[in-house]
């Protein structure tokens, strides 16, 4: 390999691997919700597949976020106040979420492709 | 979903109505005075009160029957406990409840709930679980 065309596949691939980090940056995007007052802070989000949603405790007490929607479950544990959990969205449907703590706690993401 | 709360309800009405009507019941004797319920502090009003605690903040993950088997129980691996047949004291259930399972060496996903139950509902709560103790420790 002659040192032209190593430093022509450097120029090449470097855009390209800059285009791949800012298309993937772009495409997935955290969404913050507030859990505040024993409420989620919006009661319905609509995201996108890839998407994170990183949620929030501004209340003084613990909470806890979980859900047993078909196209995700999971439980994020309980998390104090200034404390934060994330979830990622790998697929499209509707999803409730709730806090095990609080029972009137709810609140609806919205996951389209 | 929506059903287990509905289940729940039930359940909260129907010890509600099993528990009123027997002072109803002493009532029609004339031996008890008009008005009188359970007394507040007895054993069987906390039970009653705890089982209204148990109904709105535990039979997610614990199940109605406290048998562990919550509509949320299939989220967690070891699953919720079995809340009939556990042989831990009352100091131990109290414990748990207050300070959550991670406090105890226990499952992380047992929240903390001193912060949301007052003593008077932990202790009624315990009552309940005591009541429905199967292993009659």
């Amino acid at each position: 390999m002659t040192p032209f065309k190593k430093s022509a596949r450097v120029a090449i691939a470097l855009p390209c691997i800059g285009l791949l980090i800012v298309g993937a940056a772009w495409a997935a995007q955290e969404h913050v919700v507030a859990q505040k007052n024993k409420s989620f802070a919006v009661k319905k989000l609509t995201v996108k597949v890839g998407d994170t949603v990183k949620f929030v405790n501004e209340d003084s007490f613990a909470h806890n976020v979980f859900s047993l929607s078909a196209a995700k479950s999971f439980d994020l544990g309980s998390f104090g106040n200034g404390g934060s959990k994330s979830v990622t969205f790998d697929k499209a449907g509707k999803i409730e979420v709730e806090c095990a703590v609080h029972p009137d706690m709810r609140m609806d993401i919205e996951v389209t492709p | 979903m929506n059903s287990a709360r509905a289940q729940a309800g039930l359940v909260a009405t129907l010890l509600a109505g099993i528990l009123l009507s027997a002072p109803a019941a002493a009532q029609s004797g004339g031996k008890v005075p008009q008005g009188a319920l359970l007394p507040k502090d007895s054993v069987d009003a906390a039970t009653f009160r705890g089982g209204l605690v148990f109904a709105n903040y535990c039979v997610t993950c614990h199940g109605i029957n406290a048998d562990g088997n919550g509509r949320a129980a299939r989220l967690y691996n070891p699953k919720p406990a079995n809340l009939r047949m556990s042989d831990k004291n009352d100091t131990y259930l109290g414990l748990i409840v207050r300070k959550g399972g991670a406090a105890l060496a226990r499952s992380e996903f047992m929240p903390s709930w001193e912060a949301e139950l007052t003593n008077e509902q932990i202790s009624d709560l315990v009552a309940y679980l005591r009541s429905i103790n199967a292993t009659k420790l």
